[in-house]
């Protein structure tokens, strides 16, 4: 069946037997069927599908179904109109199965107990956290002190021979390098100390800086009190720089260190030794930089032992012995400065840098009594004689400059004017 | 005689009669089409009852655009379609054959069996167009948006299934005792 022989499709046939077609459409296919065998033979198989369909019955419905669905509705009708409002009600809703209240009551109790427990065993134990955690940060920072005392020592010995391991005598002996003596009985390592400053991490690293601008009136003590200060706090002056100008304020410029525990103290001594004209402070927090550090230096660590073992346990050619004692030298050369960056960093965390500027109070300087008649007499004079040599050399000068030229022009002219000056006396003399 | 739609309509403003005038007139429907699909009673109860309650919950959601019956089995073939999705093996799609075909008093049960076999190898597609047009009488235009698909799309299904269908039954051995 196609559409060159048909007018209308098979499925408007079908269609049309469906009730979908238009009153129009559905009586141009009834008389298309009146005409069409074709159509009218699949309008039949239509039908007869239909019918053959009707067979597929099925049983009736249960009559549970009513009734579940009746019990269903009278449920929730009743729970409708009985249903309080608010948040018992809500409450009662959630906690429909405990229908006893004595239930519910005893589960809130048992919660709250089983709360307070668990806070108060979390307090028990950060509070021992901290404790310990301060007991390691205050041997950390003794650890510091000893080692800032023993680089000082060591850096006053600089042109002595370097005292072999064994010179070092009593309990407080503390070893230059980073390998770290016994202190007062306790054998303070490297890795301990990374795991007091591991610790120390759990708080924010913050590298602070400050900067303090003063105005002294007696800026001759400035610096002996600026130095005492450091000195009072463990810290010490990077730089300092102090200008005297003849007609201008005297000022004093100076980078402080200053150990971070006591930046407030000190700038709050620095500020008394005069009037505070500007001061800031600002923090840069560090620790992801320190740890992404701490991580990198363990991973080359790692790598150079694993290179070491490489090295000691395999035998192979001498040009892959090579290659790897390089590959040794350039990962112990990153650890180095991985290491080095690492304790620049620490030290920028432990001490605080302190811009300090410190101006003199300006005071102009009251002019003097007018100077006597004879002194302005004798003062002119002197500036006569002076203004005489003066315009004399001036002359000299003038001269020396002028005369060259003269001369020349003075022997270009002579000749032709000689010449003319003769020609008009020998014909003033004929006439 | 009130219409599905009034009904509907009553039921939002709370008529308890409303609701149960509706349930006596579709439920035996509802129930077969879930009958007809699902191979297992007392899961066709069950749906049968979770579609007259979700008829209940969204009573106020219906609008007057679509006739109720059309309605009602958009949310009967939503809840057929969540409950396939839980267990293939309940759908019609099965190749698990019913373990007991029950018919009503009257009918051969062979000649249920053989219009519901030959029914279930259908396409899914086709068969379900079929259905929906041959037992829930809907229309074109509803089938089509129950299935979300276009209407000339239901309709060259329907004639697909119908052709196939026939052919089905017109080859297969001649145990149908009712055919014409």
């Amino acid at each position: 069946m196609t559409a060159s022989t048909h007018p209308f499709a098979p499925e408007d046939v079908m269609a049309y037997l469906d009730g979908e077609l238009s009153a129009n459409r559905a009586s141009g296919v009834v008389a298309h069927l009146r005409e069409c065998a074709e159509c009218a033979a699949l309008a039949e198989h239509l039908r007869d599908v239909s019918n053959q369909l009707v067979n597929w019955s099925v049983e009736p419905a249960p009559a549970t179904l009513g009734k579940s669905l009746d019990a269903v509705r009278k449920d929730r009708a009743l729970s409708k109109a009985e249903k309080p409002k608010g948040f018992g009600a809500w409450l009662d809703g959630k906690f429909a199965p405990l229908k006893h209240r004595w239930v519910l009551g005893v589960s809130g109790v048992a919660a709250v107990a089983l709360l307070v427990l668990f806070l108060a065993h979390t307090n028990l134990r950060r509070t021992s956290e901290v404790h310990q955690f301060t007991a390691a940060k205050s041997q950390y920072e003794e650890l510091l002190a000893r080692r800032e005392a023993a680089n000082m020592a060591s850096s006053l010995e600089t042109n002595a021979p370097a005292p072999p391991p064994s010179a070092s005598t009593g309990s407080a002996a503390v070893s230059t390098d980073d390998q770290v003596a016994p202190l007062n009985g306790r054998n303070l390592t490297e890795f301990t100390r990374l795991q007091v400053v591991a610790q120390l991490h759990t708080a924010p690293m913050i590298a602070r800086t400050a900067s303090v601008s003063l105005i002294a009136k007696d800026f001759g003590s400035v610096e002996a009190s600026v130095k005492a200060i450091v000195l009072r706090h463990n810290g010490y002056i990077a730089s300092l720089n102090s200008t005297a100008p003849q007609d201008a304020a005297r000022t004093l410029n100076a980078t402080l260190q200053i150990p971070s525990a006591q930046l407030e103290t000190a700038i709050t001594e620095l500020k008394q030794l005069g009037r505070v004209e500007q001061e800031s402070q600002s923090g840069d927090e560090v620790t992801k930089e320190f740890d992404d550090r701490a991580a990198r230096l363990k991973n080359s660590r790692a790598t150079e032992q694993r290179l070491l073992d490489l090295l000691r346990d395999r035998t192979g050619k001498l040009s892959d012995i090579l290659a790897a004692e390089q590959e040794i030298a350039r990962v112990r050369g990153d650890i180095e400065q991985m290491e080095a960056d690492q304790r620049a960093l620490q030290t920028r965390v432990d001490y605080a840098a302190v811009q300090l500027s410190v101006q003199e109070e300006y005071k102009a300087s009251l002019q003097g009594a007018p100077p006597s008649t004879l002194t302005r007499l004798r003062n002119a004079a002197v500036e006569g004689f002076r203004a005489a040599i003066a315009s004399v050399l001036d002359l000299g000068v003038w001269a020396l400059r002028s005369v060259p030229t003269l001369l020349l022009w003075g022997l270009a002219l002579f000749f032709p004017a000689r010449w003319i000056w003769k020609r008009r006396r020998a014909a003033a003399s004929q006439s | 005689m009130t219409s599905d739609e009034q009904l509907i309509l009553d039921l939002q403003q709370g008529s308890d009669g409303a609701f149960t005038e509706l349930f006596l007139r579709y439920h035996e429907r509802v129930y077969a089409f879930f009958r007809r699909r699902i191979n297992d009673a007392a899961q066709a109860e069950e749906l049968s009852q979770e579609t007259f309650l979700a008829v209940l919950r969204a009573a106020t959601k219906y609008e007057p655009r679509a006739t109720f019956r059309a309605y009602l089995f958009g949310i009967a073939f939503n809840i057929l379609a969540a409950h396939r999705r839980k267990s293939a093996s309940a759908s019609l799609s099965s190749t698990s054959t019913p373990d007991e075909v029950s018919a009503p008093s009257g009918t051969d049960p062979a000649t249920v069996m053989y219009v519901r076999q030959a029914v279930e190898r259908l396409e899914a597609s086709e068969r379900e167009v079929l259905l929906l047009r041959e037992f829930e009488e809907l229309s074109y235009d509803e089938i089509a948006k129950i299935l979300h698909a276009p209407v000339n799309t239901v309709r060259s299904r329907l004639f697909r299934a119908r052709m196939a269908l026939r052919e089905i039954l017109t080859t297969a051995p001649g145990n149908f005792g009712g055919r014409k």
